[in-house]
């Protein structure tokens, strides 16, 4: 396949996941107006907002490094999915993901987090450098029992590479590693939790206390950046526990629908409980999520 | 059954001095009586020295004519060994030496601070 | 040649004639006393040339026309000349550096000194027991009269002890002497030495008695507070005289009395010899007193002394190079330091900063503590590695530790002394009136060091190998001292790129890169020091003085030039940490953690000297005794380089408080010596067939912790040094994790940390320093918004935390995806958790770094700070460019480093096609991802450019905060406590229980000094009392039990 054909898949997918993504934080802010009583915004806001955002020309900046901070951020969201395969058994779809293995998807991660760290650091607003600390600290927490999850499940296939986990869970629903490994499986579905970022694990944008943590400073075209970015982020994260707890996706059908579950998975434990302070989710994931991550471990040391 | 000889008995005597001696250096509080215990030690170590080399019956290592007639021409057999007797001389004027520095000493101690209680001098220590 | 009996001739003639020519002055006698002992030296100095050379014989003299028993005679051998110079040298040097204070006490004063030196010198030639006697009280007599004769009444009681002790010793030996003729009818030494005393009833008695004096008269621990009251009391000039000649004198005696008394006593003189080294250390470290510390100094050192003495037999032909070296060092560097002890009228330790008004006399007084401790080049350097591989190899393993630890309590207050000396403040005590008739003498044993250092090293054969040539240099920086720092500083740079290019093509692969490392990192740590004016006094000899020692291990052939090496490194590292502001005690417990590490490393290489020929040192491969045990020391000596978790609480206050431009040097680069050890050590371990498995799992663990601990502990850090420091505890524990796995990737992984750490640490800490040059404060909350102001130091701080980080693309992640892969294959799956946890908390810490200091708000008293300096930029950006080839090309460093570790680890390697790189488990192609990243970005960033192109920079306060634009930058800038919310998580882990426990250690040492050294209580009684036990007790060990 040549590489322009390539290109022209890439871009494809990166369009139908941009938009899913969309569509699932629209569903989700429904679904929260919805539990809080209210009727919430139709299905088609994230699209107006984001017309409105990029339509908008910004004429401020706090400087090169704010500037930069959306660069990052959508470099780290799409370089994530370029480096993920999307769909299973389709050399189109796996992207670029011949580059490198999970470890890079999971350190490639930290990229944009980094960039935006820095960026909402150089805009000078406290709440941007206080949602970066909790949000760092609560990364750092995540780590730990997800680091755990995915080395047992990387022990239990003796393999880094995504595809090779996606293919050996392959022919019937049992071979999934949820169901073939299910003390890493649940390990990393609590770790996910957090990694998804929605209550209880929410205070890094804190939406009613801090407005919006990081992003606070960011405006127009910015912002238009900055919620592409995380409608990508959401949907390839849920592809990354897809494939390697629920056996990946072989069409668009598929991955639709198993990010979707995955995705409201967290939506709905967020709904259902209050948010954690910083010092709370930090140790909630030293407790059970690290006893399950060790005992995952165990399973292989002996 | 061997005799008590005098040489024994000034052994025992040069001994009993140098035991006293060193009572006296570890127990006496003034100075003076210190130095006058060293000097009872030395006393009793130069009579251990002279009595060790004591033999009965022999006169003193001092060739005059009584040795020379009493002995014919064998002197050395008529008296005591001569060696320790030269020692002891040495070591009663190097006695002296030290006891007179000491007495300095004690002299200096004293003007320093008006007292020869040796309890009083132990401002260098640990 | 003028005989010997010339010595006593001169020295009595001219003391009777100074009765005669008082007439003509004081001046006048002093001189005359002086020339007398220069006729004396001269006399000693002829005997020795000759006998040495070999154009003289060791020759009898005959007193009063006789021979023994008739008479007394004289002995002058090779031993006994030696002896002799060395006493009439300092009898010379000393009459000359009290010229004035024996002047002042009167013309007897100046007779009696004479007559003292004079004593001495018989002491050594006599064969003649009762001679022995007698000037031994000559001796003290004459001590006690130079000190009786002093004005000042201060050192009287200190006296009257003295002689009172000296008394009851000599008095005891007369006793001996006086049985000893009873039983054998002879009192000729060489007689006594034919016929043997013990098979003599009673004979073993006398033996004891005459033991017992010669040994009292070497102050034995702990019948010796009169020795050490007179070394606190009396006039420096005399403790010179005491501590050098007549240990020196009395050392001789014994030797002597221990040539009859019987191999059985041997033992008996080491065990008591390490009882008073160890003991008399052990209370020296509460010492607050210089002179009294001086003289605990000089008591542990006889006592090492009779040690060597006790061994002789045991160390065979090696006695006298052990024994000679040992001593010249000690008489050399103690007389001088009680020398400038009578100069520096400093009574309290800490008074000592004084001297640094005096800038020559700090190196002096450097030069002696050195070569005291046994640092190389100095003589006791040689003879205590000597000492310890022939005490390990003949299986004393015990007094080998004894010895050591000995040595390491010494260390502890000598080098607390010289921190203090350094560093503590000076400014309220005035500066000493220094007469050049004092300083000579000092000038002259230090000189006489260096002379015997480069003599001892030439007559050692395994020393002749060690390689001078840097050391020179850095003799010759420091001759230069006084010239500009551009000069020096280009000088150093020259000398060290010359010198790579001379050593580079004999290093194999593995050594290179460490050399690269130490040396080429050097040369751009270097580059910064241009920044600085003026002279920067010391910096640039001590810096080489690292940079020689760096290089020595690397080119070592055997165990000794690296050893050598590691010692010249450490003293090198300790006096660069030195220099910083607030690093008097960081540079003690560094300089603690080194020695007990280098005494670690010098007992295994004992072990594995032992069944070995040479000192070669590949021998640690093939280690036949004690294997595990040499392998642990080893692996403990190397770790106090690299700060594992325990030994690391020296590093972040050393590395913190360090001046700018050492930060890197001691971090980016020293550590990686530590490093290096340990790649020697774990290859000859993985070729040994020695069971080091367990060894390798504890060490992984140890690293493991490290990591954690040393990244969470820089996560609470304040200060952006310290900060950096406690990273570099964490990315050493990397390390040691990686090598611990003895596999092909872990070691891969290791080696391409190794790399990579001193890359990315060298630029934060030269960038971070050279910001902190700029704003003058380490504390990150002080900073912020620096980003406008800096711009070339944020890019700089940027990229080295993306790399430190190992965010994909830049060169750290090549490390982390290694990591990975090694974990797995290997199976170390917790410890590898623990260190990608330790990962994450990177991020916290460096973001912290970057966003306190660049972002945020700019403070008022940082508007017009410019940027950072350009000779700090130089190397900063070169290395960037190091971390950017390495990020787009990693197979360019990863393959040659696979094909170098292949030949020790076969197996389990990185398979390369083209730029892809695959293990059994994972894949990953730098060079693609990197292309792919750069392309990415570059097209976000072009649509965003588009889309904003007419933005503009807005003011620092155009933010909205609670409600309205805030106005102060301290009340905006979130950097203090930034990480308040995790520290409550996490706070049990951050208790610093290794900090405590060595507090606890310290303390006890100290209070049980503190309380221990109160026998000696000062009373003279006592003191006695403390001799008679002595001997009660000796005679119930030897002769009772």
């Amino acid at each position: 396949m040549s590489i322009y054909y390539k290109l022209g898949y890439t871009l494809l997918g990166l369009l139908i996941v941009l938009n899913w993504g969309m569509l699932m934080s629209a569903i989700f802010r429904k679904i929260v107006a919805r539990v809080g009583g209210r009727y919430g915004i139709p299905y088609y806001q994230p699209w107006i907002d984001l017309i409105k955002n990029l339509g908008i020309r910004t004429t401020l900046s706090h400087g090169i490094m704010f500037y930069l901070g959306p660069v990052f951020r959508f470099t780290g969201a799409v370089g994530l999915f370029l480096f993920m395969p999307v769909l299973f058994g389709n050399e189109a779809w796996a992207n670029f993901s011949f580059q490198g293995d999970l470890v890079l998807i999971l350190y490639f991660q930290l990229f944009g987090m980094l960039g935006m760290a820095l960026g909402a650091g150089e805009g000078g607003h406290p709440h941007s450098a206080i949602g970066i600390s909790r949000g760092l600290a609560q990364h750092a927490a995540i780590e730990l029992p997800m680091t755990m999850g995915i080395i047992a499940l990387a022990i239990q296939y003796q393999t880094l590479s995504i595809s090779d986990i996606v293919a050996a869970q392959q022919g019937s629903v049992l071979n999934w590693s949820i169901f073939t490994n299910p003390i890493a499986g649940v390990t990393i579905l609590l770790a996910a939790l957090g990694a998804m970022g929605h209550s209880p694990f929410n205070l890094v944008k804190a939406p009613n206390e801090i407005p919006i943590g990081p992003p606070t400073e960011y405006h127009s075209t910015f912002l238009g950046i900055l919620m592409s970015s995380g409608a990508i982020l959401h949907v390839m994260e849920a592809v990354l526990f897809m494939n390697l707890l629920f056996g990946g996706a072989s069409n668009w059908f598929e991955m639709i629908l198993k990010t979707f579950l995955i995705y409201f998975y967290s939506v709905f434990v967020g709904v259902v409980y209050p948010r954690f302070r910083i010092e709370q989710s930090v140790a909630w994931f030293f407790k059970i999520p690290l006893l399950l991550g060790i005992i995952a471990i165990l399973m292989y040391s002996f | 059954m061997e005799y008590i000889t005098l040489g024994h008995m000034s052994l025992l005597l040069g001994i009993s001095l140098t035991v006293i001696g060193f009572w006296g250096i570890l127990t006496q509080k003034n100075i003076i009586k210190i130095i006058l215990s060293f000097t009872i030690a030395d006393a009793g170590v130069n009579i251990v020295i002279v009595s060790l080399g004591y033999v009965v019956g022999k006169t003193a290592p001092i060739i005059d004519n009584a040795v020379v007639q009493e002995a014919g021409r064998n002197v050395s057999a008529s008296v005591v060994d001569p060696i320790p007797q030269a020692l002891v001389l040495t070591s009663i004027v190097i006695g002296f030496g030290v006891t007179a520095l000491m007495l300095a000493f004690a002299m200096k101690m004293f003007t320093a601070k008006k007292t020869l209680d040796i309890n009083q001098f132990n401002e260098l220590k640990w | 040649m003028v005989t010997p009996i010339y010595i006593v001739a001169t020295g009595l003639g001219v003391g009777f004639a100074i009765g005669i020519l008082k007439k003509f002055g004081k001046n006048f006698t002093g001189a005359l006393v002086l020339a007398a002992l220069a006729f004396m030296t001269f006399i000693s100095f002829q005997w020795f040339y000759g006998l040495h050379y070999g154009s003289e014989v060791a020759t009898y003299v005959y007193t009063a026309g006789f021979k023994p028993p008739f008479s007394i005679n004289l002995l002058m051998g090779q031993y006994e000349s030696i002896a002799s110079l060395m006493i009439n040298a300092i009898g010379l040097l000393g009459g000359i550096y009290m010229f004035n204070s024996l002047k002042a006490r009167g013309s007897d004063a100046q007779v009696v000194y004479l007559i003292l030196i004079m004593a001495m010198n018989v002491l050594v030639m006599t064969r003649d027991i009762f001679n022995l006697f007698v000037f031994l009280e000559i001796v003290s007599i004459a001590i006690a009269g130079v000190i009786l004769l002093e004005k000042s009444d201060r050192s009287m009681s200190a006296g009257f002890k003295y002689i009172l002790a000296s008394g009851i010793i000599s008095t005891i030996l007369l006793l001996g002497i006086v049985f000893a003729y009873y039983l054998t009818g002879t009192l000729n030494i060489d007689d006594f030495v034919g016929i043997s005393l013990n098979t003599y009833k009673g004979g073993g008695l006398v033996i004891f008695l005459m033991m017992m004096a010669a040994i009292l008269e070497l102050k034995p621990f702990p019948a010796n507070g009169w020795g050490l009251d007179l070394y606190e009391g009396a006039d420096p000039g005399i403790s010179a005289i005491i501590s050098g000649a007549s240990a020196t004198a009395s050392l001789f005696v014994l030797y002597k009395i221990m040539a009859f008394a019987g191999a059985e006593w041997n033992y008996y003189v080491a065990l008591i010899g390490i009882i008073t080294f160890v003991g008399s250390n052990f209370f020296g470290i509460v010492q607050e007193n210089t002179r009294r510390m001086l003289g605990y100094s000089s008591i542990g050192q006889i006592g090492l002394l009779m040690v060597v003495l006790g061994f002789k037999d045991v160390l065979g032909d090696s006695t006298p190079f052990i024994l000679f070296g040992l001593l010249i060092s000690h008489y050399l560097a103690k007389a001088g330091l009680f020398w400038l002890s009578g100069i520096i009228k400093a009574k309290d330790l800490k008074e000592w900063s004084v001297i640094r008004k005096h800038p020559y006399f700090l190196f002096l007084m450097g030069t002696f503590v050195f070569a005291l401790i046994g640092f190389p080049p100095f003589p006791s350097f040689f003879s205590k590695f000597n000492f310890v591989l022939l005490l390990t190899e003949t299986g004393n393993i015990a007094w080998v530790i004894a010895i050591l630890a000995g040595s390491m309590l010494e260390a502890i207050y000598l080098f607390r002394w010289f921190g203090y000396a350094v560093k503590s403040e000076n400014s309220h005590i005035e500066k000493n009136k220094v007469c050049l008739h004092k300083s000579i003498p000092i000038w002259i044993m230090a000189l006489a060091l260096y002379g015997f250092s480069y003599y001892t090293s030439l007559s050692n054969p395994w020393s002749i190998a060690i390689n001078f040539i840097p050391l020179a240099f850095v003799a010759l920086l420091f001759v230069l001292d006084f010239l500009p720092v551009y000069i020096k500083n280009s000088l150093s740079i020259l000398g060290m790129a010359y010198y790579f290019y001379l050593v580079y093509p004999q290093l194999d692969n593995m050594r290179l890169i460490f050399e690269v490392i130490f040396i080429v990192g050097g040369i751009l740590t270097l580059i910064a020091g241009f920044a600085y004016k003026g002279t920067r006094p010391g910096f640039h000899a001590v810096a080489l003085l690292m940079f020689a020692g760096l290089t020595a291990i690397i080119e070592a052939k055997t165990t000794l030039e690296f050893f050598f090496g590691w010692e010249l490194m450490t003293a090198g590292s300790y006096f660069l940490i030195i220099r910083g502001k607030r690093s008097m005690t960081h540079a003690l417990s560094y300089m603690m953690f080194s020695i007990g590490g280098a005494y670690a490393l010098l007992a295994a290489f004992g072990i594995s000297n032992v069944g070995q020929i040479n000192l070669d040192l590949n021998q640690i491969g093939h280690i036949s005794y004690l294997s595990t045990w040499a392998y642990a020391l080893l692996i403990l000596g190397f770790l106090t380089k690299t700060a594992s978790v325990g030994l690391h609480i020296w590093l972040p206050g050393a590395h913190g408080e360090a001046e700018s431009d050492v930060s890197p040097m001691v971090s980016a680069i020293l550590l990686k010596a530590g490093v290096f050890g340990l790649v020697l050590t774990l290859i000859a371990m993985n070729g040994s067939d020695s069971q080091w498995s367990n060894l390798a799992y504890a060490l992984g663990w140890l690293g493991a912790i490290t990591a954690l601990s040393g990244n969470l502990m820089a996560v609470f850090q304040e200060d952006a040094k310290r900060l950096l420091a406690y990273s570099s505890i964490g990315q050493l524990g990397y390390i040691v994790f990686a090598l611990a796995m003895m596999t092909h990737l872990g070691w891969l992984t290791a080696f391409t940390y190794s790399i990579n750490h001193f890359m990315y640490k060298a630029i934060l800490f030269l960038t971070i320093g050279a910001v902190v040059l700029r704003v003058g404060t380490h504390d990150m909350y002080k900073m912020g918004g620096l980003i406008a102001r800096m711009p070339m130091a944020f890019i700089a701080v940027l990229i080295g935390i993306i790399a430190l980080s190992g965010v994909p693309p830049l060169s750290g992640f090549a490390g982390k995806w290694l990591f990975y892969n090694a974990v797995m294959e290997k199976g170390w799956y917790f410890q590898g958790i623990i260190i990608f946890f330790s990962g994450g908390l990177a991020f916290l810490y460096l973001w912290r770094l970057i966003h306190t200091i660049f972002l945020g708000q700019l403070k008022d008293n940082h508007r017009n700070v410019k940027d950072i300096s350009i000779w700090f930029a130089i190397p900063v950006y070169i290395l960037i460019g190091g971390i950017m080839v390495f990020s787009v090309r990693p197979d360019w460093v990863l393959q040659p480093l696979g094909n170098m570790l292949s030949p020790f680890f076969p197996t389990g390697q990185l398979n390369w096609d083209h730029s892809y790189a695959y293990t059994t488990l994972g894949y990953w192609s730098g060079t693609n991802v990197f292309i792919t990243i750069v392309i990415l970005f570059l097209i976000v960033f072009g649509i965003l450019a588009l889309s904003t192109r007419k933005a503009h920079k807005l003011k620092q306060f155009d933010i909205t905060y609670s409600g309205e634009k805030p106005f102060r930058p301290e009340t905006t800038h979130v950097a203090w406590n930034v990480f308040a919310g995790f520290y409550k998580a996490v706070w049990p882990a951050t208790i610093p229980l290794v900090a405590k426990f060595w507090d606890y250690v310290t303390d006890f040492f100290h209070d049980g000094a503190g309380f221990t050294r109160r026998i000696y209580s000062g009373n003279g009684q006592a003191y006695m009392m403390h001799i008679l036990y002595f001997i009660i007790i000796t005679y119930i060990v030897i002769i009772g039990g």
